[in-house]
């Protein structure tokens, strides 16, 4: 087994010379039953650890580490309590180190930050450390920090990554370099289409994701079905799709696997999964490259491309590299996309910052005999008396303090909360006897934030008219619908429980232009980030029309590269070459092997 | 045009309606199923209008307004009847339904002798009325968006149990909105309800819409009217009636507080007297509409930013954090806003004493 590289540094602390070592918590071995979360890392810092067992204790995650000088070291761990109040917290563990457990009970403090686990008399080498997970309710690590300096680490976000740096002595940049035809950050089914579609034509393409599957909300991890029609990409689409099962059914495992194959087996897609986006550089408006680092062992690689898309849901590409962007709802006004039967419920008269939410899929089964939950009094605020045994889409949160990108760590544990508290409410009643829970994503499935600006913005007015655009690359017919969450309507609904309204429409198109950044010359976008309003994000956001638009920009990547050209000179001067191109799609036949 | 069937027409099948005589030209009791509030001792007369619902094969049921003693326009009516088909079978269904002056349904009364009746020709019992009524009041109801052979033909998905959108919407999800073996009742009666005629009514009301009628909706407890009489508001009005706008922030439900604090004329953030009373709703207001009431900290009073630190415990993390960024100034001048703020901090049972601390310790 190799052993994890760890840094060692000697660190100047109050005069006194002070040894210091950090294990990140992510680069663990074995992670036993404890899961990588990368979800957050703009946020609070790094990759995690999470014990995400349901009720039930996770099996160790156990590494080895190497010493170099034997002493008494203070141990601290990066941690927080995830649900402070009046309550024993309910993510609690312990720390074990040569077979002998600390005796403090971490996962207690409020905000992510250091608590004190013990001292260690260290005198070997080869040391092995174990964390404990004691509740089995999300108790989360992100870092193991050994000091003799008797000075705590840094807990404010401002100081933190500094201390990190210089601790671990990481250089500024990563070490590696890689070259590509289009960089592509982000695997949801609009960035594996984007990777297909260019890979055919010849480029040599990256995908960057940060989970170890691809499909993103389609993931087994999140288990959305696909929606929409295939528009010119059927070929390519079905490579990607899911069947129309529930949301959050295990049927997702199956399409998984059709979908993982389908992209590996291009021998063209550089993939790497697992491997987390953290920066982009733009100079003059032109992204020069893209900083990715591995969510596990932290490794990073630069990714040089002359072009590159923002497939991340997030439109994190866009935002790093300066691309102008949008969030929030509209003013009815702006647009003109005014619904009298929804009135303020659909677009408000003044703009804000409410979007459609996020959620957490989750369901349980009727086991053989008796089964317990335990109580969760932390998660009763939340839940109230709301009693289910399984969620599917209306369970959605948002809420305007929140943002669906900043705050979405409390938007994930406020779910959690929500579906461990209705379910120990079902579990008090007699028919729940045997229900256990099966299944509950920790990954936030989201459906809105960022919106990048393109040269066109898409809205309803475009949807409601069906307008065929001379650039029309995508099309759909699925309604417009809009989630609005019903607490708005009447406050002892729970909190987190959405409504959908529909908007029907005739079959419409998206543009090329909403597919390419206004201000950064040489980025594309394509899902749920593309450029739209908010109204206008309710028809098309879902997984077989942003795979369009993900398919769209792959090909129009592709003439970029034939003509050395930018996104935008495809629309001035490309146009009907691009579009026979994909025009020409729909009579490629899908091979027998891709079928 | 509404028609629901297997193609059978009505007059094929050789039952004759049940003459509905419009005998009660006045309403004086509260209608056995209603959404609104009915105060006692009211008595309403009806007026002709020239709406109408057209039911196929059974002609067109007119629309009255139902007026109160003083000639005010307080509700829409009409008698249905109309038939409901299922498998080749045909039976009659009446009812009285009532709209608000919004078109918005609110209720109806049973037809006497006229029982509703299932597909096993049981009649409804009174929790399948109350089931009904529940399925009309709900604007947004599944059934708005399907036909009705969508509905009854079951999806082709194993377990379908609600998806993010149209495409194969459940027969469960249908199920728990409609009465047990009444589908098609339900369906023609929804559709009914919420048809074109909501339009024609509210474009009605719009014409007749007043000072009186400003009041009236203002006043009412339909979140509806309150909606729709703040929407007409002009700059002044809000001025003219801030009293009640006080008062609904206050009491209504999260949509119209949002309408409102969105809504009000930057001069009453520009004056303390009028801001005072809204921040003085905000332990009484939900999350939401606290996040939209501190992004007005900068113009509040320095004593509304004083009285604010009583309600931190209430405060979200980012709502929190906001609100100390705006008292960062004071709290250095004000020694008793220092002082709640430290005890805040030390408090075991404050969920976010650390925020606190945190900004303590930055500002030190
Ligand atoms: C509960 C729920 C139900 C829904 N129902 C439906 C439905 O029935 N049918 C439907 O089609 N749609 C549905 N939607 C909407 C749809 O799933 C979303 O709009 C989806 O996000 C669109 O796909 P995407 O490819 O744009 O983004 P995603 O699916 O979010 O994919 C983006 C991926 O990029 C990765 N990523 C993000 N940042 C980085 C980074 N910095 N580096 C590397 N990787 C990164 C993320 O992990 C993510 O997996 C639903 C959404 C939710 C939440």
């Amino acid at each position: 087994m190799k052993l994890i590289v760890l840094t060692f540094s000697l660190l100047c602390i109050n005069l006194a010379v002070s040894q210091d070592m950090l294990i990140e918590a992510e680069g663990f071995e074995d992670k036993g039953g404890w899961v990588v979360d990368p979800q957050f890392v703009e946020q609070m810092g790094s990759p995690y650890l999470l014990a995400h067992g349901m009720g039930v204790p996770v099996e160790n995650a156990k590494t080895r580490v190497i010493f170099n000088k034997d002493g008494e070291y203070k141990v601290w761990v990066r941690t927080k309590n995830w649900v402070p109040g009046n309550w024993e917290p309910p993510g609690k563990f312990q720390l074990k180190i040569n077979n002998k457990v600390l005796q403090s009970i971490l996962g207690q403090r409020s905000g992510w930050g250091w608590e004190l686990a013990g001292t260690v008399s260290i005198r070997k080498k080869k040391n092995s450390v174990e964390l404990v997970d004691l509740t089995g309710f999300n108790g989360r690590i992100d870092a193991i920090y050994f000091t003799t300096s008797d000075a705590e680490p840094p807990s404010s976000m401002k100081k933190l990554a500094t201390w990190r740096k210089t601790v671990t002595q990481e250089p500024l940049a990563p070490n590696i370099t890689k070259k590509f035809d289009l960089v592509v950050v982000g695997g949801g089914i609009a960035g594996c289409a984007a990777s297909i579609a260019a890979a055919e034509q010849g480029l040599n393409v990256a995908l960057i994701h940060d989970r170890p599957v691809l499909g993103g909300n389609a993931s087994s991890e999140i288990r959305v079905h696909t929606l929409g029609i295939y528009g010119h990409f059927e070929r390519i689409l079905k490579k990607l799709d899911t069947e129309h099962y529930p949301n959050g059914s295990p049927e997702a495992y199956k399409d998984q696997e059709k979908r993982d194959n389908n992209v590996k087996s291009y021998k063209n897609i550089s993939l790497f999964l697992n491997w987390r986006a953290y920066d982009a550089k733009a100079i003059e408006n032109r992204i020069n490259y893209v900083d990715a680092r591995q969510t596990a062992s932290g490794e990073r690689i630069r990714f040089e491309a002359p072009l590159f898309i923002d497939s991340t849901g997030d439109g994190w590409i866009g935002y790093w590299a300066g691309a102008e962007f949008t969030y929030g709802r509209e003013s009815v006004d702006k647009y003109g996309e005014h619904w009298e039967e929804h009135g303020e419920l659909w677009s408000p008269k003044q703009p804000d910052n409410a979007v459609m939410g996020s959620s957490v899929l989750w369901r349980s089964y009727e086991a053989e005999g008796n089964e317990n939950f335990p109580e969760v009094p932390w998660a009763m605020p939340v839940a109230r008396d709301y009693a289910k045994v399984k969620g599917e889409w209306q369970w959605e949160f948002s809420r305007n303090d929140l943002n669906q990108i900043d705050d979405a760590e409390e938007i994930r544990d406020h779910m959690l909360r929500a579906i461990y508290g209705s379910f120990a409410n079902a579990k008090k009643q007699a028919e729940n006897a045997n229900r256990k829970l099966e299944w509950v994503s920790y990954l936030v499935g989201k459906r809105e934030s960022r919106r990048l600006v393109g040269d066109y913005i898409f809205t309803l007015n475009d949807a409601k008219s069906g307008e065929k655009f001379h650039d029309a690359v995508v099309m759909e017919t699925r309604e417009v619908d809009v989630h609005y969450q019903t607490v708005l309507e009447d406050e002892k609904n729970p909190d987190f429980i959405s409504e959908a309204l529909f908007y029907k429409t005739p079959k419409y198109y998206i543009p090329y232009r909403s597919l390419y950044s206004k201000n950064i010359s040489n980025l594309f976008m394509a899902g749920r980030n593309f450029s739209t309003s908010h109204v206008g994000l309710g028809g098309p956001r879902v997984m077989r029309t942003t795979g369009q638009m993900g398919a769209a920009v792959g090909f129009a990547a592709s003439l970029c590269k034939k003509y050395e050209v930018d996104p935008r000179d495809i629309y001035t001067g490309y146009l009907d070459e691009y579009l026979t191109l994909i025009e020409n799609q729909k009579y490629t036949p899908i091979p027998d092997s891709k079928q | 045009m509404l028609f629901v069937g297997l193609g059978l027409w009505w007059s094929e099948i050789g039952i004759l309606p049940r003459v509905v005589n419009s005998q009660d030209e006045t309403l004086d009791k509260r209608p056995d199923y209603f959404a609104m509030e009915w105060e006692e001792g009211t008595l309403l007369t009806k007026k002709q209008t020239p709406f109408f619902i057209e039911v196929e094969t059974m002609g067109n049921q007119s629309i009255s307004l139902l007026t109160d003693e003083n000639n005010r326009p307080r509700l829409y009516t009409a008698d249905i009847v109309t038939p409901v088909c299922a498998d080749g079978e045909c039976r009659l269904m009446y009812l009285t339904l009532y709209w608000n002056l919004l078109g918005g349904y609110v209720g109806f009364d049973k037809v006497e002798g006229q029982e509703l009746t299932k597909h096993d020709h049981e009649e409804f019992t009174d929790p399948d009325y109350e089931k009904l009524h529940q399925l009309l009041l709900d604007d947004n109801s599944i059934l708005k968006r399907k036909k009705i052979d969508e509905l009854v033909e079951r999806p082709a998905t194993s377990e379908a149990d609600g998806v993010d959108a149209t495409s194969g919407a459940t027969i469960a999800e249908v199920k728990e909105s409609v009465v047990d073996g009444a589908l098609y009742s339900c369906f023609v009666a929804w559709n009914i309800a919420h048809g074109e005629v909501k339009r024609e009514l509210l474009d009605n009301t719009a014409g007749l819409f007043n000072l009186e009628m400003k009041h009236y909706m203002l006043n009412s407890n339909d979140v509806d009217y309150q909606m729709y009489a703040l929407k007409s508001f002009e700059e002044g009005d809000f001025i003219a009636f801030k009293e009640r706008i006080v008062e609904m922030f206050r009491e209504s439900i999260p949509l119209i507080r949002t309408y409102i604090v969105q809504n009000l004329p930057e001069l009453f953030w520009r004056s303390d007297s009028l801001q005072i009373p809204f921040w003085e709703s905000f332990d009484a207001i939900d999350i939401n509409n606290r996040s939209l009431l501190l992004n007005h900290l900068e113009t509040a009073p320095k004593e509304v930013l004083l009285s604010l630190s009583a309600n931190m415990g209430l405060m979200t993390k980012n709502q929190l954090k906001t609100y100390l960024m705006g008292v960062e100034d004071l709290v250095k001048e004000n020694s008793l806003l220092a002082k709640e703020l430290d005890s805040f901090a030390h408090s075991k049972s404050n969920t976010y004493a650390y925020i606190v601390e945190e900004f303590l310790e930055d500002l030190e």
